[in-house]
């Protein structure tokens, strides 16, 4: 199974032409991108999309950043699979949407010039995090079927159930999977990410640590210098007490709650001043470390919820862009983040204007429960058109599937058999 | 230091859901002129405060967002109530979140939906018998209708007994808040403010509310808040509380649990989709009705039952509260934390008129977005609950086309119920505030002031 990447792509929308588009993605988003004229249905290895506006900003100085629209999807990779496929089987959709930009190159133009054009507009994100890296959508939905089946296998046997032991019972679902021609598949481990990529990361895994080891000496130094400042910049800011407007709450609500999952997208500007710009630079630095080598297993410090989710640094890394998908409402998705991971969303985020106050970058901030949820609604950016490949399964579904796949395989005691009955 | 609770300013219904007064009923109004105020300010000195009780009567007054703005209650003040409230349980939205779709979509709704007239607000009387609760709802009413308001339905519940129509007994399992007398007996308490405003809550915080200029109350009605300038404090004392009229289909039911439950028999099945035995023993602590554990609410279910084989993870009463089993650590102190600040207090009543049964749900709930609303969403109609699939509660959550799953864990397979209908239906209901006994003297005097203090400007948020 290939690794996961994401995808991002933002160009500035034509003078006067952003709310026009909005409205059509809403619409777009309400009928479903699986249907036309984007056919997301029928797009491989694609898990999640979006496009949303971007809407104009005033920076700090006050210089307007324009308008843009975004397409966001988390993806197998490769990247160059996803981009062709966006022009070849979305294209209707994407030339439409892409219209509204500027400089796009528009339906009369080749399919490599829009390719180019498409490739010219992506971004980096400066972190990912994926649930589980390495399991492809294919395989997502395969084995949500897979238990289906196995599932309604059982139902069928069970008034002869009571007097079989779990590797009795093991052993017959074993034997109707293999006997089963569609499923047959799950009796053989899913295929890794590429050795190449594996190895890549390896080298990623021990050569950041390796290169920073010789600096260690002066970070020591420089650490309690860099806290110092950095909390007398906290005693300055000015933590936000606005509420957000019932209008957009309005606006946000009616996009939510219509899948197990929702998509979750904001932007913030990051406070002013170059200890600001150090530390968010550093944090996410850490981030896209940990989420590579150590939350890639169902669980990101603590919260089992998110399927994936991004910090993309945009503007000359005067505004951040967070975009998540969650299983749930974003009332449990707050709430997690405040009872779960506070201090992370405060390293991240407490660099952000008007976030509620942190001390010493980790404590405070998101405790401060409505503070905090107003400053993520006040942030948040209505997800005009979402996709999702798989609306009904929560990432703990997704994960249960695949270890009742794994338990298919190999020699298992019967505690092992036991516990892996009670998956299902 | 934690503040104390002020009872004589909090409405007796927070304390206490009158056992001792069994005869109840709700009647929903409707303000139609500012005569409205005087009629409202004089049932106030029949409401018992949270204090010690021993009357034959009591009445309650609550407001729905309409009804405060029908008041005289200004916009921007408005504001400071949670979202939640100003928007009102049928935005479409919230429908869609609450599971009112299909066949509970509002427009169907006997009261309190689109279609319905407007309700502004409700007066709870409770008496120690019928005769007793019948004269006195006909005073009510006449009142209430030479006053300036119009009766919308009066809400007449079952003479109350602790068992609701399904058959189980219900009441037994709530959160003691601190400040109330019960707290002193209890293992474990919520903090005030998760169910009385103006108080400290779960995190220590006071929860958003309505707070005035002090110009705005020249008579210095209500309390002042001294951490926020001195301003004036209308949400003290105050909960939110949520009504649904929830039809229960005894026969169905019934019929259900009969046919599905193999051989396992009917009652057991039926105490499965509940969490306990109709005493209102606990699944978790006796495999069979042992009446003397009837108030028995002295269990977890991580260590006792983690995989549900002795109360099913998707029984009613296990999902509405799951207590010490949920992530990140299930069975510490931390996962109760967790859990407590998804806590609601149930105040509902049994009603059986013109041939329905059913529950008038009712709770309250200081903030509803991280209570009821997350229970009803997150905990009871949750498809995925706790690592569930397709199975929302097997007894109140809404139903797809195909019904719900309802999976009884089991060694060494467990069993499935697929296909379960629908047992309850929602059939009318409202978001209200149920002020401070201060906060709504000064409402109540809101038609008479008016102009004084409309236009006011307050965001002010704690
Ligand atoms: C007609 C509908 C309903 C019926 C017949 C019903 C019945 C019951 C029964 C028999 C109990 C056990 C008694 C107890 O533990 O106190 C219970 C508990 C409970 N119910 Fe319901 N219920 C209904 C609707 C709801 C709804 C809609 C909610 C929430 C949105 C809810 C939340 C709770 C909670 C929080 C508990 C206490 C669980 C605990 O603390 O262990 N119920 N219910």
């Amino acid at each position: 199974m290939p690794h996961q990447i994401a995808v991002t792509i933002r160009a500035p929308i034509d003078e006067g032409r952003a709310d026009e588009l909005r409205k059509r993605l809403v619409e777009v988003g309400r009928a479903g991108m699986a249907g036309a004229p984007f056919r997301f249905d029928r797009l491989p290895g694609v898990h999640f999309a979006r496009f949303f506006v971007l809407p104009e900003q005033q920076d700090l100085t006050g210089a307007v950043i324009p308008a843009g629209l975004v397409y966001l999807g988390e993806v197998d990779a490769p990247l160059g699979r996803h981009l062709a496929n966006l022009l070849d089987v979305a294209g209707e959709g994407v030339d439409e949407v892409f219209g509204y930009c500027t400089g796009y190159p528009g339906t009369g133009a080749s399919r490599t010039t829009r390719l180019r054009w498409l490739r010219a507009h992506s971004m980096p994100a400066d972190a990912f995090y994926v649930n589980t890296i390495g399991r492809g959508q294919a395989q997502i939905r395969a084995e949500a079927t897979l238990r289906a089946a196995i599932e309604e296998f059982l139902d069928g046997q069970h008034e002869d159930l009571s007097d079989r032991t779990p590797l009795q019972i093991r052993q017959e679902i074993r034997a109707y999977v293999n006997d089963t021609p569609e499923l047959a598949w799950a009796l053989h481990p899913p295929p890794r990410p590429a050795l190449s990529w594996r190895a890549k990361e390896a080298l990623h895994r021990f050569g950041v640590p390796a290169l920073l080891l010789p600096a260690l000496p002066a970070l020591i130094v420089a650490a309690p210098v860099w806290a110092v400042l950095l909390r007398l910049h906290e005693l300055r800011d000015e933590p936000d007490t606005e509420r957000p407007a019932p209008e957009q709450l309005q606006e946000l609500a009616e996009l939510e709650d219509l899948a197990a999952q929702n998509p979750f997208t904001a932007v913030g500007l990051v406070k002013p001043g170059p200890l600001r710009g150090l530390t968010i630079r550093l944090v996410l630095s850490a981030i896209d470390y940990a989420v590579r080598h150590h939350y890639g297993h169902a669980d990101l410090a603590g919260v089992k919820t998110i399927h994936f989710a991004r910090w993309v640094s945009m503007d000359d890394r005067r505004r951040v862009l967070f975009a998540s998908d969650y299983d749930g409402s974003l009332e449990s998705y707050m709430d997690d983040f405040i009872d779960k991971v506070a201090w992370g969303l405060n390293a991240v985020f407490g660099n952000g204007v008007g976030y509620p106050r942190t001390r010493w970058l980790l404590f405070g901030g998101a405790r401060d429960e409505q503070a905090f949820k107003y400053y993520l609604r006040r942030h948040q950016i209505p997800t005009a058109a979402w996709y999702s490949a798989y609306e009904s399964l929560t990432a703990r579904n997704i994960e249960r599937n695949a270890l009742i796949r794994a338990g298919l395989n190999g020699e298992m005691s019967p505690a092992e058999a036991e516990r892996w009955l009670r998956m299902l | 230091m934690q503040p104390e609770l002020e009872l004589e300013d909090v409405q007796g219904l927070v304390a206490r859901g009158y056992r001792t007064l069994p005869a109840g009923c709700f009647t929903l109004f409707g303000v139609e002129d500012p005569a409205a105020g005087d009629t409202l300010e004089g049932l106030i000195p029949r409401i018992p405060n949270a204090g010690p009780f021993t009357g034959d009567v009591a009445l309650h007054l609550a407001l729905t967002a309409s009804g405060l703005r029908r008041l005289g209650l200004p916009a921007p003040i408005m504001e400071g109530f949670a979202a939640e409230f100003t928007e009102g349980m049928t935005a479409p939205h919230r429908s869609r979140f609450l599971g009112d779709t299909g066949d509970t979509d509002p427009r169907s709704w006997l009261w309190g939906g689109p279609a319905s007239p407007r309700c502004d607000g409700m007066v709870l009387l409770y008496a120690r018998d019928a005769t007793l609760l019948n004269a006195q709802q006909d005073l009510l009413c006449q009142a209430l209708r030479a006053g300036g308001l119009t009766v919308l339905a009066e809400l007449r519940t079952l003479p109350f007994t602790d068992t609701e129509p399904f058959g189980f007994r219900d009441g037994i399992s709530q959160p003691v808040i601190e400040g109330l007398s019960k707290a002193a007996a209890a293992a474990r308490t919520v903090p005030a403010g998760e169910f009385v405003l103006g108080y400290p809550n779960a995190y220590g915080l006071l929860t958003d509310r309505p707070l005035l200029p002090s110009s705005a109350d020249p008579d210095r009605l209500l309390p002042r808040d001294h951490r926020r300038d001195g301003l004036a404090d209308l949400g003290r004392g105050g909960s939110y509380l949520v009504l649904r009229q929830l039809e229960q289909d005894v026969a169905a039911f019934h019929r259900y649990v009969k046919d599905a439950a193999g051989p396992a028999g009917p009652d057991l099945l039926a105490a499965r989709l509940i969490g306990r035995w109709p005493s209102g023993a606990p699944l978790v602590k006796t495999p069979d009705d042992d009446p003397r554990l009837r108030d028995d609410n002295e269990f977890g279910y991580h260590r006792a039952d983690p995989y549900g084989l002795a109360c099913p993870i998707g029984a009613h009463i296990r999902r509405a509260n799951p207590r010490d089993s949920l992530d990140p650590d299930p069975g510490t102190a931390k996962s109760l934390e967790i859990n407590d600040r998804h806590r609601l207090l149930r105040r509902g009543r049994p009603y059986d008129t013109d041939g329905a049964t059913g529950l008038y749900f009712l709770c309250l709930s200081g903030n509803l977005a991280r209570q009821y609303e997350f229970v009803q969403h997150t905990w009871v109609n949750d498809p995925a609950f706790n690592g569930l699939s397709d199975a929302t509660d097997p007894l109140v959550g809404p139903r797809g086309p195909g019904g719900t799953t309802f999976t009884v864990q089991a060694r060494p397979a467990r069993e499935r119920h697929l296909g379960l209908p629908a047992f309850v239906r929602v059939r009318g209901g409202a978001y209200f505030f149920l002020p401070g006994i201060r906060a709504l003297r000064y409402l109540a005097r809101l038609p008479r002031t008016r102009g004084a203090s409309g236009g006011h400007r307050t965001r002010a948020r704690r």
